[in-house]
């Protein structure tokens, strides 16, 4: 269940007069990992597990797994599971022998098949549902059935196409719990494709980064958030804050100031773009009786605007009389209106600067 | 066919309740005139009690006058329609799976079939005879003498009816289960794929299973179809013994004045015979599990 | 009823023209083949296209033979006595029969069929499952046994045969405008109505500004389906007619009885085949999704959407084929 999947160089073109799906995508996904491919509608998303599913052929460049070729390979002969976004259960058969498909049409006895079909059943919690018809099913069951059914076919790779974007917030979190059991119990290499960047970091450990058939950036969740490898990456991430600049000997300077960089992280000196996650910023009220910790830089702001997520405000702090414009989300609690002078401190740790 | 469950709404009342029963009741009124009045009335004059002339009197005349060829014209009937029913079943289903899988030859395969269903029987029957007669196209493109060609048009076997029905309801077949494949199996094929099935096991265990009930319909469809039709077995049949239409239609226009209830003896045979056929289809049907 | 037809929607062709391809479109990665399989596939549909074809070649050949003796495999002198005997038959007006004959069957049994698939689509009928049945089974049951015994209640309430031969139609045709309407209907959003009442139309213009254009395909699929049935009858004419009406199934009937006339039967065949052709041609191309717009809200009606409600929506397992 757990192979080292490699895309080389793969793209992917429907017809001559339109852009390729996928341009020259070169993916490597680590078996036992989880990875999730992420991009806005119209990215190629779908496409990319269509091609390593073999439901689409390549335009040109290869699919590895576990570093042999599958090109030639049929679909039913690659060992790729897929979940679709529709669960597609077979109407014409019972939940279990859904889940004992594969072992049927393997010529597994059907005795055989369904005893292993009921095991796959019971990972996804659903024991004992096996005599019901598909029909009888709600959303998230008829999900995990698909799931179960995918999971029994053995795959070496599960490759999970927006499997829970029909369902509703709870029940979603329900199936994040659910592939971090299934990952515990047998990790296998999952792909899975999301537009939801919360669902990609709740349940992948990497993020490939799609934009217009592009693989922009593939990395940990942690970097793809903190270290975008490009403004786009940082945009598409929902990152909100992009101070324009020079990096100058191991600082970023702009209108703000020098913003002291970690050596890890910075680019070589020249122009360059500050990014910084609204939630990593720390904001304080000035007129607080504690002061800045010492050895801290604070730069001084005024707030410009504040929105409400949740529990949480999105503070607009303008900085440098106007110059700069940051947002930071500040938890509740603390007491800010508009106009109130705030500190803003940006952690090193999770300050990064893309090239222009 | 008409069992499919219904979008099921809150109880209908009221002006909703109205307009919708004012919208139904042209369609609904001629079909039961027809329908009602046709088999009421084929049924009052089998039984003696709607004579054209003479006294209304209940017998069961009609029914026991033809009781020499009835027997044998319902077997042929019977034997016609099933052979071309299954013929067009199994000709249509593989047509069905050739026109879904896409390419060139599909397209090409549907527009011809499209085109087959249009033609009217009696000109299926017209051309089927100019192809399978003693003197017909394929004896002269095989070079084979009259005599030494069987007699497919009025023989024994009844092979022209049978082809004719069979060409002509093989296209309805295939585009009335094409139209379920096209539109709702292709991703279930690609599913069953993933999970390891070849070309073969995705046939056996997706794409017959998910088109039998269409398949299950429309030969429904073509049988009864097949069983009441009259002009293809009067044109290319051989006279004796009759299929059921043929019988009911030459003692309709008999002169003799006990043939008319014979006639509808016959239709209300016929009818039954159907209705039978239908409802032992609706029970299939209600055990293949994608039904409900 | 001697005839079936099939909603042109039956011709799997979803593959919009515009380029737009769908995953799970016919014709993926699944579905291609070489070598042997290949062979296979093309020999398969070269069979097939054999087997709708082969009947209607003699048609073709024997209609302008005006000799063609028994070994040879072509007319042995080619001509056009055939025409002229089918027209001194009265083949040109009987064919103008059938086109009004087809079209009043139509212009009737179209909007009937419409309203009553509206009403059982909205959920707005009292018992939906005998409605429907009531409008289903004249197929499931023998049009001449129903003509048979119509025919003297027709006789004794003085109907004349032609009108008795129109209702009989039209009711043989109801089945096929309600299906093909049904599953219109099941694909229709009222929401689009609802709209252009609160932009301020009248009932009567939303029937005519957006209700009719927008379930304006399925409208002519359900007519040529309804004008197929009055255009190939036989038996009903036959018995109800008595004779009064001469359509052209009629006079190839009494042409084919005889012996010796091949060229005049596939002469008047020939004319029977080709108006339908013509209608289905107009109809496919016609019915094909234009604007961007229609392509993706056709493409989301039908490989998309989830299939076992909308299988459960649709009022027949077998879609849109009907005959």
């Amino acid at each position: 269940m757990t192979s080292h999947l490699l895309l080389s160089d793969v793209s992917k073109q429907f017809s001559h007069d339109q852009a390729p799906a996928l341009d020259a995508v070169t993916l490597d996904v680590a078996a036992g990992s989880c990875t999730a491919i992420l991009g806005p509608s119209g990215s190629g998303k779908s496409t990319i597990l269509r091609v390593m599913a073999g439901l689409d052929p390549v335009s040109s460049g290869q699919v590895f797994v576990d570093g042999v070729d599958v090109g030639g390979l049929a679909p039913e002969r690659r060992g790729m599971g897929m979940v679709f976004q529709r669960p597609l259960l077979f109407p014409h058969l019972s939940v279990l022998d859904n889940v004992a498909f594969a072992d049927r049409v393997a010529g597994t006895g059907r005795a055989a098949g369904r005893r292993n079909a009921e095991r796959y059943l019971e990972m996804v919690q659903l024991g004992g549902y096996g005599r019901r018809s598909v029909r009888e099913l709600s959303g998230g069951q008829e999900q995990r059935v698909a799931i179960a059914r995918a999971l029994a076919a053995r795959p070496r790779v599960l490759l999970l196409d927006e499997p829970f974007s029909a369902l509703d917030p709870e029940l979603r979190a329900d199936m994040h719990r659910l592939i971090d059991e299934i990952r515990a119990a047998i990790s296998p290499t999952i792909v899975l494709v999301t537009h939801d960047r919360d669902e990609a970091s709740a349940v992948a450990d990497h993020i490939a980064v799609l934009h217009e058939g592009e693989l922009l950036q593939h990395d940990t969740v942690d970097a793809i958030y903190n270290r975008p490898r490009s403004l786009r990456v940082s945009r598409l991430m929902g990152g909100l804050n992009e101070v324009p600049g020079e990096v100058i000997g191991g600082a970023h300077v702009s209108a703000m100031g020098a913003v002291p960089l970690d050596d890890a992280r910075r680019t070589p000196d020249g122009r360059a773009t500050l990014v910084v996650r609204q939630e990593a910023l720390a904001v304080r009220a000035t007129d607080d009786v504690h002061p800045a910790l010492p050895g801290v830089t604070e730069f001084a702001g005024v707030v410009a605007g504040i929105r409400h997520l949740g529990p949480r405000r999105l503070l607009t702090i303008a900085l440098a009389g106007g110059a700069v414009e940051l947002s930071a989300e500040l938890p509740p609690g603390q007491a800010v209106g508009v106009g109130s002078p705030v500190g803003v401190t940006l952690p090193r740790a999770v300050v990064s600067t893309v090239p222009d | 066919m008409s069992l499919a469950p219904l979008p099921t709404r809150a109880p209908v009342s009221g002006r909703r309740g109205i307009i919708g029963a004012m919208l139904v009741l042209p369609a609904v009124s001629l079909a039961l005139v027809v329908l009602v009045g046709g088999i009421g009335a084929a049924v009052l004059q089998s039984l003696g009690l709607m004579p054209l002339v003479g006294p209304v009197r209940l017998s069961f005349d009609a029914y026991s006058a033809q009781s020499s060829s009835l027997p044998e014209s319902i077997a042929v009937s019977l034997g016609i329609a099933t052979a071309s029913t299954g013929i067009a079943a199994v000709v249509g289903l593989a047509a069905a799976l050739v026109i879904v899988s896409g390419r060139w030859g599909g397209r090409i395969v549907a527009a011809i079939g499209a085109a087959t269903v249009t033609v009217p029987h009696l000109v299926g029957a017209a051309a089927i005879g100019l192809l399978l007669a003693d003197s017909g196209l394929l004896p002269r493109l095989l070079g084979i003498e009259p005599g030494g060609w069987p007699r497919l048009v009025g023989g024994p076997w009844w092979v022209a009816v049978i082809a004719e029905y069979s060409w002509k309801e093989s296209a309805f077949v295939a585009l009335v289960v094409a139209g379920t494949l096209a539109t709702r199996v292709a991703r279930y094929d690609e599913t069953a794929a993933l999970l390891g099935a070849g070309r073969l096991g995705r046939l056996r265990f997706v794409m017959i299973p998910l088109c039998l009930p269409a398949l299950v319909v429309s030969s429904t469809i073509v049988f009864v179809y097949t069983l009441g039709s009259y002009e293809v077995a009067w044109l290319l049949g051989r006279t004796y013994p009759e299929p059921l239409p043929v019988m009911a239609l030459r003692l309709f226009d008999s002169i003799t004045l006990t043939a008319r209830p014979e006639a509808a003896a016959v239709a209300v045979v016929t009818t039954a015979i159907s209705l039978a056929a239908v409802g032992l289809a609706f029970l299939a049907l209600r055990r293949t599990a994608m039904w409900r | 009823m001697s005839i079936h037809a099939s909603s042109l929607s039956a011709q799997p062709a979803p593959t919009p023209s515009g380029g737009l391809r769908l995953p799970g479109d016919p014709g993926t990665r699944l579905t291609d083949s070489r070598g042997a399989r290949r062979a296979g596939r093309v020999l398969a549909a070269t069979l097939l296209g054999a087997w709708f074809v082969a009947p209607l070649l003699p048609l073709a050949l024997w209609a302008f033979a005006d000799r063609w003796s028994f070994p040879s495999v072509l007319p042995t002198a080619w001509g056009t006595s055939g025409v002229e005997s089918a027209i001194a038959q009265g083949a040109v007006p009987a064919l103008w029969r059938s086109i009004a004959l087809g079209l009043v069957v139509a212009a009737i049994a179209t909007p009937l069929g419409a309203m009553a698939a509206r009403a059982l689509t909205l959920g707005t009928v009292r018992w939906p499952r005998i409605v429907g049945l009531i409008l289903l089974a004249p197929v499931a049951l023998p049009p001449f046994a129903a003509v048979m015994g119509l025919n003297v209640v027709l006789l004794r309430a003085y109907v004349p045969p032609l009108v008795g031969l129109v209702l009989v139609l039209v009711v043989i045709a109801l089945p096929y405008t309600t299906f093909a309407m049904r599953v219109a209907y099941a694909a229709h959003d009222v929401r689009y109505e609802e709209e252009a009442r609160t932009l301020g139309a009248s009932p009567w213009r939303v029937l005519w500004l957006v209700h009719i254009p927008l379930v304006a395909p399925a409208l002519a699929r359900a007519a040529f389906l309804a004008f197929l049935v009055g255009w190939s009858d036989y038996v009903v004419t036959v018995i109800i007619g008595g004779g009064a009406v001469v359509s052209l199934p009629l006079v190839i009937a009494s042409s084919a009885a005889g012996i010796g006339n091949d060229s005049t039967v596939a002469i008047l065949s020939l004319a029977a085949v080709v108006p339908p052709l013509a209608l289905l041609a107009v109809l496919a191309f016609a019915g094909r999704p234009r604007t961007h717009a229609q392509r993706v809200a056709f493409a989301e009606v039908h490989p998309g959407s989830h299939p076992i409600r909308v299988a459960l929506a649709r009022p027949h397992p077998a879609e849109p084929g009907a005959r």
